[in-house]
């Protein structure tokens, strides 16, 4: 929900895409994110607006997204798109022919000669429980190459658990039916340390994962929400959470697990086959500028004097609908670009991430003494073991990735 | 009211916590009609609102009402109240110094209380004569006859001069007025002309400065004289003598075996010493009348604001708190210190435990200020070897300016003479504390059927520690106790330093003695581990002795430490919540690069379960 606060600082973000254009500077941006806020049911844990009968609303929201789709278009000058992300929400849940027309307004607006040629990434999130060889027929003309399915579980009773109601069967189907339909790549989203599950369990689930045969696999360590259902049940007491140590138990597991199986962790919870690691969210981890679509969307534009925009689309669909401002729809938390705050972001993602980060390069344009107070924190984690140097890039250890949090904190604190 | 010496009579009541000393107080006023029914306030002789609610006196005062006798003569007698608690001891001794005779309360039911025993004895030791009073005979659980009996047992009173009365009821209190004028010496003569006056209390006025409580033993004092402060050397004139009856009443001046108060442009009670003798400055007198004592601090511990801002406000609040409270209480000290871990405060030193408490309450809701309290210690005389192998002998209260061991010779503590009153179900358990706690047995006296008085000797480190809770506990409440400082006697005392991540933490180290130093270092060291959160790192918690380790905790590494996403729309939010939590551990003090949260320096503290 946006509250009147919200309402009151929020902006409209054209005269801003406005300037960026104006900069002959400006590099193109290259990746896109597209946000569906529909969704079966009204999740607990979901601060969105959305309905459960969307179908009179979906006609409008496309048609909506795709004012945006066009006013963002002019960003990328034409070059082709290195990744799309359709998330959600429940991306799946939108019409076929709805689908359709937003691929068609894609294929409008935006170059994705590389995409058509399977060079570059179009990933949609989807719910197995919607998957069709229609749909999926639809998606693959359209240029989608990755699904990424959200199993969560294959164990009813911790689905249960985290009020999910999908049918585990269905996720093997999906990861079926999009092979058929020429969806080369699939990857799964599993939780782990839900409450009351056991290693054995967990392992059950991870096996069961890996053997759909996906090269790609998001294993997320249950996160309690500021202001969700499960956040509450927790307060409340009507469970324990996990302890510290099985859970640092069950993500060693998974690590290793998965290394057993050929995917290789490239960040904290995302593990893939080499080459087949998410480009969409890399751009996210390396801070490039991506263009962001949809209701509570967020952008990041690099500005070319340095440091980058932030802003998130106002979340109401209603206000989605109805602000309109040349195509873009007024935005919240809108930060200006500033070198300092890019550095903190960069570190922050950077130590959560195997390929790490070139610190000489990305210290290239920071005042001395800022820069040496950056190597000390790197000299003391090196020391540590939590860090590790090699083709002159910084990078995360094994230790190192179990407390990035600690990490990032020691780099934030001296910038 | 011109009394001659034969027909005043100055006395003090002494009693028991909660036996009723202020109460019978307030009724003998308003039997003499000092005070009438509609005046009569509770516990008049009480002032602070803390001593009401503790039901204790801290600050004696005097008051003087006149009472005709059976006999139709008219008699002078100044009550003068006296703190009840052993913190104060040098004090009651003062005060009953003023008197020639001391009311001993004892509440009917309750009998005989160890803070009875040991308020006797200072009477007897000061010569006075004692008239034994059993209070709240109206209660349904009042048995006078037992309890006389243990007075007798073990005070030597006889029981048959035991008066029973009840403060509530005034029954009895006739009895006890005749008595006074009666078994109660009437003052000494004066010596001679030279004036020697007692003081044996001050308090401070906002208006009018210090006024002191004097007891004229020998010559006068009157308005406009210079007088001389024996024992300060210091001299004041007199801008006014009075009395309290309980109203205060001006008077031209003051003969022998007369109290009264004076007030003489004093500014602080820093210039006024109890148990000091005032003098004439024309003509004093040789020498002092005996027995002045200077007030000593038996238990030190530091306070330090509990919020710290940048500029230093805090601490300078407390500073100026401190200051007011001293113009209050001469008898504690204070010095600014600086603590690694707690940044800056006061060493402060207090006659003894309830004294401490009552200043830091005193502090806390006086001035509207939060307090870091360290642990208290005591004061120990060590003997070190000086120069030129002469040993000379240091007073130390923080364990952290312990010499080298190498360098102490000895190490003495401050032993206490403890009273123990126990119900015998309970005397294994008490025997048993008292031998833990490095106690001396020296006697045992039965009192009446139930009840039995041990006598120990008790070091005043182990008493500050937790004695009084442990006593309370095992005796499910019905034992008390009283301790008086007795000697300094030498023990094999040690420091244990505290090390964490192998820094030795100052404000953490302490003074014990060697036998129980491993299981004191153990129970700190646990009692640390819980306060301080697990960090990237494994933190070795360490006791030590010179550099032999003791005790040894470990404060496990946390394993991870990382949000599971961290998405395109989760970044700002993510930076804030990091930046938002390293502040969080900014706030905490660091050693060694461990974050210890405050409570961590009050672990020592805690006497709770071992």
């Amino acid at each position: 929900m946006t509250t009147p606060l919200q309402q009151l600082k929020s902006t409209s973000t054209a005269p801003i895409v406005r300037q960026l254009l104006d900069d002959p500077e400006l590099s193109p941006v290259r990746c896109l994110y597209i946000h569906i806020p529909f969704c079966f049911h009204k999740c607990h844990y979901c601060d969105f607006y959305s309905l459960v009968d969307t179908r009179d609303r979906q006609q409008p929201f496309t048609d909506r997204l795709g004012q945006e789709l066009a006013a963002l278009a002019p960003l990328t000058q034409n070059q082709p798109l290195r990744t799309i992300f359709i998330g959600g929400g429940t991306p799946t849940l939108l019409q076929p022919a709805l689908w359709t027309q937003l691929l068609r307004t894609l294929d409008d607006h935006f170059n994705l000669a590389a995409i058509h040629a399977n060079d570059a990434e179009f990933s949609v999130e989807c719910n197995p429980e919607t998957a069709s060889p229609e749909l999926f027929d639809i998606l693959r003309a359209g240029g989608v190459n990755r699904l990424s399915m959200g199993a969560q579980s294959f164990n009813p009773r911790h689905l249960k658990t985290l009020e999910r109601w999908h049918d585990p069967k269905s996720v093997p189907r999906a990861v079926a039916l999009a092979k058929t339909a020429g969806i080369e790549r699939t990857s799964v989203d599993l939780i782990f340390a839900i409450p009351g599950q056991t290693l054995p369990e967990w392992d059950a689930d991870l096996a069961t994962a890996l053997t759909l045969g996906t090269t790609h696999l998001s294993c997320y360590a249950l996160t309690y929400e500021p202001n969700t259902a499960m956040t509450a049940r927790l307060k409340r007491g009507d469970f324990t959470p996990t302890d510290d140590d099985l859970e640092a138990d069950m993500y060693e597991h998974t690590v290793k697990r998965c290394a057993d199986a050929g995917l290789d962790r490239y960040e904290v919870s995302n593990f893939a086959a080499p080459g087949h690691e998410c480009a969409h969210n890399l751009a996210y981890w390396s801070q490039s500028s991506w263009l962001a679509a949809g209701p509570s969307a967020s952008s990041h534009l690099l500005d070319p004097q340095g440091g980058g925009w932030r802003w998130k689309n106002q979340p109401r669909l209603d206000d989605y609908l109805h602000q309109n401002d040349n195509g873009h729809p007024r935005a919240i938390d809108l930060e200006p670009p500033d070198p300092s705050r890019l550095l903190s972001e960069q570190l922050m993602t950077a130590v959560r991430l195997r390929e790490g980060i070139d610190l000489d390069q990305l210290l290239e344009n920071t005042n001395e003494p800022t820069a040496n107070a950056v190597r000390r924190v790197a000299a003391d984690q090196l020391a540590r073991g939590c860090l590790q140097e090699s083709d002159s890039r910084l990078r995360p250890t094994d230790s190192g990735f179990l407390v990035a949090d600690g990490l990032a904190r020691e780099f934030l604190s001296v910038l | 009211m011109p009394i001659d010496r034969e027909h005043i009579r100055n006395f003090s009541i002494i009693a028991h916590i909660d036996h009723g000393k202020s109460t019978l107080a307030d009724r003998l006023l308003q039997a003499t009609h000092a005070v009438s029914d509609r005046e009569a306030k509770e516990q008049l002789l009480d002032s602070m609102d803390l001593e009401r609610e503790r039901g204790i006196t801290i600050k004696a005062s005097a008051v003087t009402v006149a009472h005709t006798a059976d006999d139709g003569q008219e008699y002078m007698l100044n009550f003068i109240d006296t703190p009840g608690h052993v913190d104060f001891n040098y004090e009651v001794s003062r005060a009953l110094k003023a008197c020639e005779g001391a009311i001993l309360v004892v509440d009917a039911s309750q009998g005989v209380e160890a803070q009875t025993v040991v308020n006797a004895l200072l009477a007897f030791s000061q010569d006075l004569e004692i008239i034994p009073v059993l209070n709240k005979i109206d209660l349904p659980g009042a048995r006078p006859d037992e309890i006389a009996m243990e007075v007798e047992q073990v005070l030597g009173l006889a029981a048959e001069d035991c008066i029973p009365v009840s403060a509530k009821t005034g029954a009895g209190i006739p009895e006890l007025l005749s008595a006074i004028c009666k078994d109660f010496p009437p003052p000494r003569e004066s010596l001679g002309d030279q004036t020697r006056a007692l003081i044996f209390d001050a308090i401070y006025d906002d208006y009018r400065g210090v006024v002191t409580y004097v007891r004229v033993f020998d010559g006068r004092l009157k308005v406009g004289d210079k007088i001389r402060m024996m024992g300060l050397d210091r001299t004041f004139i007199i801008t006014d003598l009075g009395k309290y009856t309980p109203k205060q009443t001006r008077v031209k001046e003051l003969g022998p075996g007369e109290t009264g108060y004076f007030v003489a442009a004093i500014k602080t009670l820093g210039d006024v010493r109890v148990g000091d003798t005032v003098t004439l400055d024309s003509n004093p007198a040789t020498d002092p009348l005996a027995g002045y004592e200077a007030p000593r601090q038996m238990v030190f511990c530091d306070f330090y604001p509990a919020t710290s801002d940048k500029k230093g406000n805090d601490f300078e609040d407390l500073r100026e708190a401190m200051e007011k409270l001293q113009l209050n209480d001469s008898s504690f000290t204070f010095q600014p210190v600086h603590s690694e871990a707690l940044g800056f405060g006061f060493r402060c030193g207090f006659l003894g435990l309830l004294h401490m408490d009552i200043a830091q309450q005193r502090l806390e809701r006086e001035h509207n200020l939060e307090i870091v309290q360290t642990a208290p210690t005591v004061s120990y005389k060590v003997l070190v070897r000086g120069k030129g192998g002469i040993s000379e002998e240091i007073e130390v209260h923080n364990p952290a300016d312990l010499p080298d061991m190498g360098q102490v010779l000895e190490i003495r503590e401050p032993i206490c003479n403890v009273e123990i009153m126990v119900p015998n179900e309970y005397i294994g358990d008490i025997m048993k504390l008292c031998l833990d706690r490095r106690a001396v047995y020296k006697s045992q006296q039965v009192v009446g059927d139930t009840r039995q008085m041990l006598t120990f000797e008790v070091p005043l480190a182990e008493i500050i520690y937790d004695f009084y809770d442990k006593l309370k506990g095992l005796t499910s409440g019905y034992g008390t106790m009283d301790y008086e400082i007795a000697l300094y006697r030498s023990d094999e005392l040690v420091r244990i330093d505290i090390l964490i991540n192998n820094e030795p933490v100052e404000a953490l180290a302490l003074i014990c003695h060697k036998d129980r130093s491993v299981q004191r270092g153990r129970v700190l060291l646990q009692r640390l581990r819980k306060q301080i959160d697990r960090h990237q790192f494994e933190i070795p918690l360490q006791a030590a002795i010179g550099g032999k380790i003791i005790a040894r905790e470990t404060i496990k590494a946390f394993r991870k430490d990382v949000t599971a996403k961290c998405y395109g729309g989760d970044m700002t939010r993510k930076r804030k919540l990091l930046e938002k939590q390293k502040k969080g551990k900014d706030r905490m003090k660091s050693i060694g690069s461990v974050n210890i949260p405050q409570q961590a320096f009050m672990a020592v503290l805690d006497t709770g379960d071992e």
